[in-house]
């Protein structure tokens, strides 16, 4: 007797769920049902991205095309808007101390973050190891503008602890947040102060996973201290130092509570930052259109200055 | 059997998520959900009344609350107490529940913003002031034309002003004693005010600052451009108003006055100016004075209260504040601000302005009148944590607690100095503002940066009052 029945050819179930769908073949109803459950799932967070950034994003660009003061209703104002931006010194300079800013703070909060990693990384007790990472990272969890009302008195120039200790070692009063030669370093290093632990805690886990094996081989063909840094820990590190630095960029690019309690931009405009010309112009001068203008450029550069990041990355990143 | 055709399976299966959906659905929608209308006193025909939060703690709004209640029991009243650190954070926060619909009825306004809200959003009060002038020919009485006059626009009252804080000189007494130096004498100069900074100086150590003061609109550069005679914005009267000065004060109380202040043309490349910055520049070179620092005075009663300050430009406000600070009344005491080419002295006053959007401006207006009696301002300015704007109540009983022994000079500031005037404050206040506390900053990092920081802050200026407000 001949086997009369038609062989199955259709693929096991377990792979035609997660296969892809090739051409023009129908997903299976099983396929269907969990699109439709993720897509259920998925439902609320498109929503809330959708109202809470897209939407925004898109109104700011509508916006920076008109006049607006909240109170009257907009007038279309073409690029008048961007072209205030480009001739205002004010806003230019800001884009300038944002830059600054940005280069300034990211290498030093990485510089410290890292060396800080790498001494707690290295033989110490557990539990004073902990302390280190819960120290380095609490003021991450405070607000910036009260860290920033607190460090406004201590970096006082009469009455500040900064200068009082400075004094003890015979250092003349520093006009901290008063001078424009040095309110942008002390604004830096209070921010820095803040953020350093974000980093830190990245370059602890990257750290972490680095194989002591590889180490053992480094010391066991020569390589010692600072040579082994460089040369093993450093590029096994690149990926996190990477996104430690993307970030940090970000966060840089849009500073406002610390410039804007400490010295509220002055001295002049010395630490006016993009986000503060933002909050000024819209919230202070109701001149929403401008502000918005000025909001869309920043987000450009964010995403350009964070585009290149991810460009050099290519050359100086090591995935293992 | 092929994938095209539905099984009797699936089809339970999408019934039963159907059937799921349409249960979530349900459940969702008769869920009661948190709108706008929930917001307290949304929309349930309260009157809305916007204050300053840290000026009205929780204390003063039940006093005015229930106060208003026994007046008027028909009328619902909600105060919605905004946080905010100064005069334009608030601003901007009472503009962006505008923005969200969500407009109050009225708006605790200081010098400021007067223009601003009288510009774009505020209704004169002109009808119900003569329509209830029997009623309030006592407050008129009771109120300084100063006051009263920084409050109008164009001709036309916004606000009845129920506080006022003028920049005069608080001494700390056990300084004035170490240096060995009497209370200065009412029409003390500019030169004594510098020998006596120089004389504290002299007899404290180098942790002492004889002179501090805050960079900012009222109490910081403005007093002294005042005392100079001069004004960083060219001060002229609107004209109009006679209906109110003709109506409630007598003829030597109204000489004079007009339809309010117009500050139009920017001069801070006037000689004047300059000649002020350029003593303030000095004072900081020889070290009687701080470098000019933002902030709201606040961080300053410390410092004073422990002897690290002699001398500070402050209000009435201060009184309370340093009582609080724990500073006994002999421990300091109040001038006024020393004369150089006049003895003109500034103040910001503060008031409650009705808003075009309100739909109870009949009840809004009660809420006014309210407001300014006298026992509501007994009751609410209890701890001296300002000027009240009736002279009546500035007693020897209301500071015999607190201090400072020469209490009078806050008012006589109005009455002795009938030309004292407002801050500077057109409509487009938030730039003028902001030009003047970026170029002070700059302007005093030496004597040589005054001028080139004046050129460009009379630039900044211009474009500012060129610009809509």
């Amino acid at each position: 007797m001949t086997n009369t029945r038609v062989p199955d050819v259709r693929p096991p179930r377990t792979v035609a769920a997660t296969a892809p769908a090739v051409g023009g073949d129908r997903p299976s109803a099983r396929d269907r049902g969990t699109r439709l459950l993720a897509a259920l799932f998925l439902t609320p967070t498109i929503v809330g991205i959708v109202v809470f950034t897209v939407v925004p994003i898109v109104g700011s660009v509508v916006l920076s095309f008109f006049h607006w003061n909240v109170i009257d209703s907009p007038r279309w104002a073409g690029a008048a808007n961007y072209r205030e931006v480009f001739t205002d010194s004010t806003v230019l300079v800001s884009f300038r101390n944002t830059l600054v800013f940005m280069v300034l703070a990211v290498a030093l909060q990485l510089l410290i973050a890292l060396t800080l990693a790498l001494a707690v990384n290295g033989r110490m007790p557990v539990w004073l190891r902990s302390v280190f990472r819960s120290a380095f990272f609490f003021p991450l969890v405070l607000s910036a503008a009260s860290i920033s009302v607190v460090m406004k008195y201590l970096f006082n120039q009469d009455f500040g602890v900064v200068n009082w200790a400075l004094g003890l070692i015979g250092i003349a009063p520093v006009p901290w947040l008063t001078s424009e030669n040095s309110a942008m370093a002390a604004v830096i290093l209070v921010y820095v102060w803040q953020q350093f632990g974000f980093s830190f805690l990245l370059f602890v886990g990257g750290l972490n996973n680095i194989p002591k094996e590889i180490h053992e081989a480094a010391s066991l063909d020569g390589a010692t201290g600072l040579r082994k840094h460089l040369h093993v820990t450093l590029p096994l590190l690149s990926p996190t130092l990477l996104v430690a630095t993307v970030v940090g960029v970000i966060n840089a690019l849009q500073v406002f509570e610390q410039p804007y309690v400490l010295t509220d931009g002055g001295p002049g405009d010395s630490t006016r930052t993009v986000v503060m010309v933002i909050y000024e112009s819209a919230f202070e001068q109701l001149r929403f259109g401008e502000a918005s203008a000025v909001g869309v450029l920043l987000f450009v550069l964010i995403m350009v200055v964070t585009a290149l990041q991810f460009r050099l990355s290519r050359r100086f990143v090591h995935y293992q | 059997m092929t994938d095209s055709h539905v099984t009797r399976r699936t089809l339970l299966r999408y019934g039963a998520y159907g059937a799921g959906a349409a249960a979530l659905a349900g459940t969702a929608a008769s869920w009661d959900r948190l709108t706008g209308a929930d917001i307290p006193g949304r929309d349930d025909g309260s009157l809305v009344v916007a204050t300053l939060g840290p000026a009205y703690g929780p204390e003063a709004i039940r006093s005015l609350t229930e106060g208003f209640k026994k007046v008027h029991p028909d009328i619902k009243l909600r105060i919605n107490a905004v946080q905010a650190t100064d005069w334009s954070d608030f601003f901007a926060k009472i503009l962006t529940q505008i923005a969200a619909g969500t407009a109050p009825d009225l708006v605790y306004v200081a010098t400021e913003g007067v223009q601003l809200f009288a510009q774009r959003l505020g209704v004169a009060l002109d009808k119900w002031v003569k329509r209830d002038a029997a009623e309030l020919r006592e407050y008129f009485a009771d109120v300084h034309p100063s006051l009263v006059e920084s409050m109008m626009y164009e001709g036309s009252l916004y606000q009845l002003p129920v506080e006022f804080n003028a920049a005069d000189m608080y001494l700390n007494s056990q300084v004035l004693e170490r240096a060995g130096a009497g209370f200065p004498a009412p029409d003390w100069t500019r030169d004594d005010f510098t020998a006596l900074l120089r004389d504290m100086k002299k007899s404290s150590g180098s942790q002492f600052t004889p002179y501090f003061w805050t960079n900012r609109l009222w109490g910081g550069v403005v007093p002294w451009l005042f005392a100079n005679g001069t004004n960083l914005l060219a001060e002229s009267k609107a004209p109009g108003g006679a209906w109110l000065w003709d109506g409630f004060y007598p003829g030597a109380e109204r000489q004079g006055r007009g339809g309010g202040y117009r500050w139009t043309t920017p001069q801070a490349t006037d000689a004047r100016v300059e000649e002020s910055y350029d003593y303030l520049a000095s004072l900081i070179q020889e070290d009687l004075c701080t470098r000019p620092e933002g902030g709201n005075g606040q961080n300053l009663i410390g410092v004073f209260s422990t002897g690290r300050v002699g001398v500070t430009p402050a209000g009435g406000f201060w009184a309370g504040g340093l009582h609080l600070a724990g500073m006994r009344p002999g421990s300091f005491d109040v001038q006024f601000f020393p004369r150089w080419r006049t003895q003109r002295m500034q103040f910001g006053a503060a008031g409650y302005a009705l808003l075009r959007t309100s739909k109870k401006q009949d009840e809004a207006w009660e809420f006014i009148k309210f407001a300014a009696r006298r026992d509501t301002l007994m009751r609410l300015f209890e701890t001296n944590q300002t000027t009240p704007a009736r002279r009546s109540m500035l007693t020897a009983d209301r500071y015999r607690e607190i201090g400072p022994r020469h209490w009078q000079v806050f008012y006589d500031t109005l009455d002795k100095f009938p030309d004292t005037g407002p801050i500077p404050a057109p409509p487009q206040v938030a730039e003028v503002e902001q030009v003047l506390l970026k170029h002070t900053g700059t302007a005093l990092a030496s004597r040589r940066s005054v001028g080139p920081a004046l050129r460009r802050m009379q630039s900044d200026l211009e474009k500012a009052m060129e610009r809509d407000a």
